[in-house]
C-alpha cells in the first residue's frame, strides 16, 4: 500500500490521476475496510492537510464556499452557517459523535454518497452545487446530480471534491434538517428531512424546498411543491408532508419497516417546514433542531 | 449525566483508577510475546447442518501458517456445566453461526483470516430450529438428537429440545384461580440482547515445557481454567490464567470460551499465540447472550385487589448449547412468581434449544425480561382491581414476616420501604402533561453464597498486600476490599496491595459473577486481616507489655486500649515479625446457608428457589412519548435498593447508575434480531443501539440500609445485578399509561410503541 501526502489539489490531482484513491478524515474509509465492506484501497492520497480544502469563505453576497475538508465540526459551530444556513448545521451536529464531527469532512459525507447521509438533504433544500477538479478541468453541478445511486456519484475516479458551493438565501428565508433517531449519539438517520421556506410579510409561504433521507436509493428531493406559494405554514407543512410520504420509496431493515418509515418521513417534513417556518420568521430555534425542539427523540428536562 | 451527589462514608480511592483514565493500563489486547503468531477461527457457515466434508489443506499449506486444528486435534470432550452438549469444536454437526469448526495460527492476523477462509467445509442442511414455542412441539426437530446420552448435573429434568425443565408449586393455584373474584392473563415476549461490553475479548497463551500461562479477558479465571483443563486434559497446577485489566464484562466474559483453543494453537504452533476478537465475533461467537424469553401470566385477585393464585409459564432460548443456563428456568419462574404473597401458585420454565447463538448469564440472567413481564401483568392487574399500581403493590408485596412465592419466610427487609423511597422521590402522582407518565415496578435478585479464599500479609516495612482469587470486571468490588482489610487491622486503604487475576498465586474465588465478590470474597478478606490482627495484637501485647485482647489497632498502631500513651506502630511491629513468625493470614470462612422453603415443591431444583441475603428494589420512571412517532425519551429514574448494607457509597452508587442505562437499553433499543435461519441481522455497535451519556436521564439513587444476618461483611448483600432487575418494567408500565395499554414485545422500540399507538401490535 502507499500513501503520499498531499499538500496541494494539484499534487493530490496527479495522484489521484495515477489511481489513488483520496482520504481526509478516514471515517468512511477506514471504518469501512475494518468491518470488511472494502479493503483499503492500494494507492490513497491524504487531502486533509491541504489548505484550500480545509477553508470556508463567505462572499460579500453572502455566498458560501466551503472547502471540501471542512469538518462537521466547524460547519455546526460556524456562526454564518447556523445563523444563515441552518439546515446544514442542523444536519453536521447530528453526525457521530464530538470525535466523528472533529474527523469527518463535508467532502466525505459528500462523495461517499450513502442515503443515509445527514448533511446531504439540507444541500438539496439550500441549493448547493459540488465543485469537482482533475487534473483536466474543473466542473461544477447541482448536488442533487451527483448521487446516482447508494454508495455511488457521477464523479470520476480521478475527480476529486474540492468544495460545496451555497448560494445566498433570500431575506426571510429558513430551513431545517430533522431526522428520526433512537438514541442521542452515535446515531444515523432512520429517515430525515430538510425543508427550507421563504415567506412573504403576512407570513404565507413565499416558497418552501424539502429533500428527504434514507427513504430512496439516493437523497432525494420532493417535487411538485410549488403551488404551495401563498399557503399557510400550517399547510405547507401538511402538504409537504403528504408529498414526502408519497415520494418515499423506503426499504424495510434492521432499523425500520418501509411502513414505518414512510409514515415517520411525513412527521419528519412537517417537523421540518415547521422550524423552518420558524428561523424564517426571525425566532430562534438552536441548533440542532432535534434537540431544541425534541424532533425524533423526545426532549425534556429532569423530572 | 446527573446524578444526586454521594455522600461518602469513607474515603475510596480505587487501586485501578490511574491506570485506567490515564491509558497506562494494559488490557489483553495490548499484550505480546516474542515470537508470538495470530489466531483467526472458521465460523460454521450454516446455521444448523451436518459436515460432509472438511478439508484443512489450503490453509496447512499457505505460507505463514504454523497450526490449524480442528476437532480431530483435540481430545474428545463434551462439556458444558449443567449439560455437558459442547465440544471445543464442531464434531459432526453445527448448531450455530458462531461455533467453531477450525482455528488457525499464523505469523499475521490477516494470513490467519485468509487460511480460515480457505479451509473446504461442506455441509448437509439440518432443519433449522428458529422459533422457540415450535422447538417445544413433541415432532419439531431436535436440535441435538443424541441429547438423551449426554450427561448431566443431577437436578436437571430434560427431554428432546427442553435442555433444563423447572416448576415451583405451592398450595392449589387451579382451584384457588376458579375461586378469584377476577381473573386476568398477558403474554408478553422479549428479545434476547447482548452484555456488550467496550472491549472485544482477548486471549494470549505461551507454553514453558509442559505448563501453560493463558492472559484472557475473563471475569471467571478460576472457571476458565477449569475449561482449559476438563477439554485439554490438564491437572489444575499446569494451566495459569491471568487476566490483565478487564474492559468490562457484564456477564458477557464469564464461562469458559476460547482460552483452550489458543493454548491449543500455541502448542501446536510451539510459538505464543494471540488472539483478538471482532466487534462481530464479540456478539456472536460466546455463549453469553441474554436469553429471549416468552412469558405466560395468570393471576386471580380478590376483589379487594388481594393476590390468590397465579399460574406461568415461561419459554426461555437456550440457543444452541447449555452454557451455564441450566439454572435459567428455576431462576425465570422465581422471577415471574416475583417479591409477592401468593398462597397459591404454579409457575414452569422450559429451556429450549434452538439453532441460535448459546444463553448465557448476562447481568442478571432472565430478572429484567421477567420482571418486565410480571411488572406490566401486575400493572394490568391494578387496573382490573381499579386500584392505583403503586397501591396494588404495597397491599400484595413481600416485606418483613412475610411468605414469599415459594415458601420462604423473610427476616428483616426492605421492599415497602424501597416502594416508598422511589415513589417519593419521581414525585409520583404530581400531575404531568398527557405524554409523559410515571412507571413502578418492584424487582428482587438473591446473593450468591460461594467459596472464596484471599491471603493478607504484612512484610518487614509496613506494607501490605491482599492475595485475592477475586476478579475486578469494573465494578470495584476488589478494589473496596483494601477498605475491609484497612479497617480490620486499623490500617488506611492506601497502604494495601492488591494482587489479583491470578490463578496460580491467589486461592480460588467464583469471579465477577453473580453479584459475589464482595458478598463472599469480602468474607475471605475479613478473616485473612483478622488472622494478621491476631498476630499484631499478640505482638504488641509483647512489646507493650499488655494483654492481646487489650490492645487496639488503629490509625497504623497497636495501643493499650484506654492509655493511649502506651503505643507502637504497626510498621515496627511488621520489622520485628520479618525476623520471627511472618505476618500472614489466610481466609476463606462459611458461606452462609441457604433458608428453609416450606410448603413449596420444586421440580428441576437446582437452588433458586431458596434466595440467600435476597435483595429488593423499586424503580420509578419519568417518560415521555412523541406520539407520532413512538420513540420514548426517559427523563428521569428514582431507583431505591435494599441490598443490605453499604460499604463503598461511591462503588454502589456506580452500579445503580450503570444498571439503569443498561435497563434504559433493554426497555428500548437494545434487541437482537434473527434472519430466517437463526443469524444475527445486527451484530455490530450501529445496528445494535446500547445507550449513550447522551441518553442518561437524571438518576436520583436511595439505598435502604438494612443490616443483614447470614449475608456478606457487615450484612451487605450483593449489587451487581439487582440494579438492572426493574428499570425496563418500570418504563414498560409508564410508556402503557401514556399509549394506553402495554407494549408487549422488548425492546419497545419507536416502531412497536408506535405500531401499539395505532393498534397494530400483532405480537406472536
Amino acid at each position: 500500500m502507499s500513501l503520499l501526502i498531499a499538500t496541494t489539489v494539484d499534487d493530490a490531482l496527479a495522484a489521484m490521476a495515477a489511481g489513488a484513491r483520496p482520504i481526509a478524515g478516514g471515517s468512511d474509509l477506514v471504518v469501512g475496510a475494518r468491518h470488511g465492506k472494502a479493503p483499503l484501497p492500494d494507492s490513497l492520497v491524504a487531502i486533509d492537510r491541504i489548505a484550500e480544502l480545509r477553508a470556508l469563505d463567505v462572499d460579500t453576497s453572502g455566498a458560501v464556499r466551503i472547502g471540501a475538508g471542512v469538518s462537521h465540526h466547524l460547519i455546526e459551530s460556524h456562526p454564518v452557517l447556523v445563523e444563515r444556513f441552518s439546515a446544514l448545521a442542523d444536519a453536521a451536529a447530528l453526525v457521530g459523535s464530538p470525535s466523528t464531527r472533529h474527523v469527518g469532512t463535508i467532502g466525505g459525507n459528500v462523495m461517499n454518497a450513502s442515503p443515509a447521509m445527514d448533511t446531504g438533504a439540507p444541500l438539496v433544500v439550500l441549493g448547493a452545487s459540488v465543485e469537482l477538479r482533475a487534473v483536466t478541468g474543473s466542473r461544477t453541478m447541482p448536488i442533487g446530480e451527483l448521487w446516482i445511486g447508494p454508495g455511488r456519484t457521477a464523479a470520476s475516479p480521478d475527480e476529486l471534491c474540492v468544495a460545496v458551493h451555497l448560494p445566498a438565501p433570500a431575506s426571510r428565508c429558513g430551513s431545517a434538517y430533522v431526522r428520526l433517531e433512537y438514541r442521542r449519539a452515535m446515531e444515523i438517520a432512520v429517515v430525515g428531512a430538510a425543508a427550507s421556506v421563504t415567506l412573504a410579510a403576512d407570513g404565507t409561504v413565499t416558497s418552501v424546498h424539502a429533500a428527504l433521507t434514507a427513504v430512496a436509493p439516493t437523497i432525494i428531493a420532493v417535487a411538485g411543491l410549488e403551488h404551495l406559494a401563498g399557503a399557510t405554514v400550517a399547510e405547507a407543512a401538511v402538504a409537504v408532508g403528504d408529498a414526502a410520504r408519497q415520494q418515499a420509496t423506503p426499504i424495510s431493515d434492521v432499523r425500520a419497516s418501509d411502513r414505518y418509515r414512510r409514515h415517520t418521513i411525513a412527521v419528519m417534513a412537517q417537523r421540518a417546514v415547521d422550524a423552518a417556518a420558524r428561523r424564517a420568521a426571525g425566532e430562534r430555534v438552536p441548533v440542532p433542531v432535534n434537540r431544541a425542539l425534541g424532533i425524533g427523540a423526545a426532549t425534556g428536562g429532569p423530572s | 449525566m446527573t446524578v444526586t451527589e454521594p455522600a461518602p462514608t469513607s474515603r475510596f480511592v480505587r487501586a485501578d483508577g490511574p491506570d485506567k483514565v490515564t491509558g497506562s493500563g494494559r488490557y489483553a489486547a495490548d499484550l505480546t510475546l516474542t515470537g508470538v503468531l495470530q489466531a483467526a477461527f472458521r465460523y460454521a457457515d450454516v446455521t444448523h447442518g451436518r459436515i460432509t466434508r472438511l478439508d484443512v489443506e489450503p490453509a496447512r499449506s499457505m505460507p505463514g501458517v504454523l497450526a490449524v486444528l480442528t476437532a480431530a486435534d483435540v481430545p474428545d470432550v463434551r462439556y458444558g456445566p449443567f449439560v455437558a452438549d459442547r465440544t471445543l469444536f464442531a464434531r459432526d454437526v453445527v448448531r450455530f453461526e458462531g461455533e467453531i469448526v477450525a482455528a488457525v495460527a499464523a505469523t499475521s492476523a490477516e494470513i490467519a483470516r485468509r487460511a480460515a477462509a480457505a479451509i473446504v467445509v461442506e455441509y448437509e442442511p439440518l432443519p433449522i430450529v428458529n422459533d422457540v414455542e415450535a422447538a417445544l412441539a413433541p415432532d419439531a426437530p431436535l436440535v441435538h438428537a443424541d441429547w438423551a446420552s449426554y450427561g448431566a448435573a443431577d437436578p436437571i429434568v430434560r427431554d428432546r429440545n427442553d435442555a433444563s425443565y423447572a416448576s415451583i408449586t405451592k398450595g392449589d393455584a387451579d382451584a384457588a384461580m376458579a375461586d378469584a373474584d377476577i381473573v386476568l392473563s398477558s403474554r408478553y415476549v422479549a428479545d434476547a440482547s447482548h452484555a456488550a461490553p467496550i472491549e472485544p475479548r482477548a486471549v494470549l497463551a505461551q507454553w514453558e515445557g509442559d505448563k501453560v500461562t493463558i492472559w484472557s479477558s475473563t471475569q471467571v479465571p478460576f472457571d476458565a481454567r477449569a475449561g482449559v483443563c476438563e477439554t485439554l486434559g490438564l491437572p489444575a497446577n499446569r494451566v495459569r490464567i491471568i487476566v490483565p485489566h478487564l474492559g468490562g464484562g457484564f456477564g458477557g466474559k464469564c464461562g469458559f470460551h476460547v482460552e483452550a483453543h489458543v493454548a491449543a494453537l500455541a502448542r501446536a504452533a510451539r510459538r505464543p499465540v494471540r488472539l483478538v476478537f471482532t466487534r462481530r465475533e464479540e456478539f456472536v461467537v460466546p455463549d453469553r447472550r441474554r436469553e429471549g424469553m416468552v412469558v405466560e401470566l395468570t393471576t386471580g385477585l380478590r376483589g379487594d385487589g388481594t393476590i390468590v393464585a397465579r399460574t406461568g409459564r415461561v419459554i426461555i432460548d437456550n440457543g444452541a448449547y447449555t452454557a451455564d443456563s441450566g439454572f435459567f428456568s428455576q431462576l425465570a419462574a422465581m422471577h415471574v412468581a416475583g417479591p409477592y404473597r401468593i398462597p397459591h401458585l404454579h409457575v414452569e420454565a422450559h429451556l429450549v434449544y434452538t439453532n441460535h447463538q448459546p444463553s448465557g448469564s448476562v447481568r442478571a440472567p432472565t430478572a429484567p425480561q421477567a420482571c418486565w413481564a410480571l411488572e406490566s401483568h401486575t400493572d394490568e392487574l391494578a387496573a382490573a382491581a381499579g386500584l392505583d399500581p403503586v397501591e396494588f403493590r404495597r397491599r400484595n408485596v413481600v416485606d418483613t414476616g412475610s411468605e414469599g412465592p415459594s415458601g420462604q419466610t423473610y427476616d428483616e427487609i426492605g421492599l415497602r420501604r424501597c416502594v416508598d423511597a422511589a415513589t417519593a422521590a419521581a414525585g409520583y402522582g404530581r400531575d404531568l402533561p398527557d405524554d409523559e407518565a410515571i412507571g413502578v415496578a418492584v424487582g428482587w435478585w438473591p446473593s450468591f453464597t460461594a467459596a472464596s479464599g484471599a491471603f493478607v500479609k504484612i512484610d518487614g516495612d509496613g506494607s501490605a498486600q491482599i492475595v485475592t482469587g477475586a476478579q475486578e470486571c469494573g465494578t470495584g468490588a476488589v478494589m473496596t476490599l483494601r477498605q475491609l482489610a484497612a479497617d480490620e487491622l486499623g490500617m488506611s486503604p492506601d497502604d494495601f496491595q492488591l494482587v489479583y487475576q491470578d490463578t496460580s498465586v491467589a486461592p480460588y474465588d467464583m469471579g465477577a459473577t453473580g453479584s459475589q465478590t464482595l458478598f463472599n470474597n469480602g468474607r475471605a478478606v475479613v478473616h485473612a486481616a483478622g488472622q494478621v490482627a491476631e498476630q499484631l495484637k499478640r505482638l504488641a501485647a509483647d512489646h507493650l507489655e499488655a494483654a492481646p485482647d487489650d490492645i487496639v489497632l488503629a490509625d497504623g498502631q497497636a495501643s493499650v486500649a484506654g492509655t493511649p500513651s502506651r503505643t507502637v506502630s504497626i510498621a515496627e511491629l511488621a520489622g520485628i515479625a520479618a525476623g520471627g513468625e511472618l505476618l500472614i493470614g489466610h481466609g476463606s470462612g462459611a458461606p452462609p446457608s441457604a433458608p428453609a422453603l416450606v410448603g413449596s415443591s420444586c421440580v428441576g431444583d437446582v437452588g433458586m428457589a431458596a434466595f440467600v441475603a435476597p435483595q429488593f428494589s423499586c424503580h420509578a420512571v419519568h417518560v415521555k412519548v412523541d406520539r407520532d412517532t413512538g420513540v420514548v425519551r426517559v427523563l428521569g429514574v428514582s431507583a431505591a435498593h435494599d441490598s443490605g448494607t453499604i460499604i463503598n457509597q461511591i462503588g454502589a452508587r456506580g452500579q445503580v447508575e450503570g444498571g439503569v442505562m443498561m435497563g434504559i437499553g433493554q426497555a428500548l433499543t437494545e434487541g437482537t434480531r434473527y434472519d430466517d435461519a437463526g443469524r444475527q441481522r445486527n451484530p455490530a455497535m450501529l445496528e445494535y443501539k446500547l445507550q449513550t451519556c447522551a441518553d442518561a436521564p437524571p438518576i436520583h439513587i436511595d439505598f435502604v440500609e438494612i443490616p443483614t444476618p447470614d449475608a456478606g461483611p457487615r450484612g451487605a448483600k450483593g449489587l451487581a445485578e439487582a440494579p438492572n432487575v426493574p428499570t425496563a418494567a418500570a418504563i414498560a408500565n409508564a410508556v402503557a399509561q401514556v399509549v394506553g395499554r402495554p407494549v408487549r414485545q422488548l425492546p419497545m422500540t419507536a416502531e412497536r410503541v408506535w405500531n401499539t399507538l395505532t393498534g397494530e401490535d400483532g405480537v406472536s
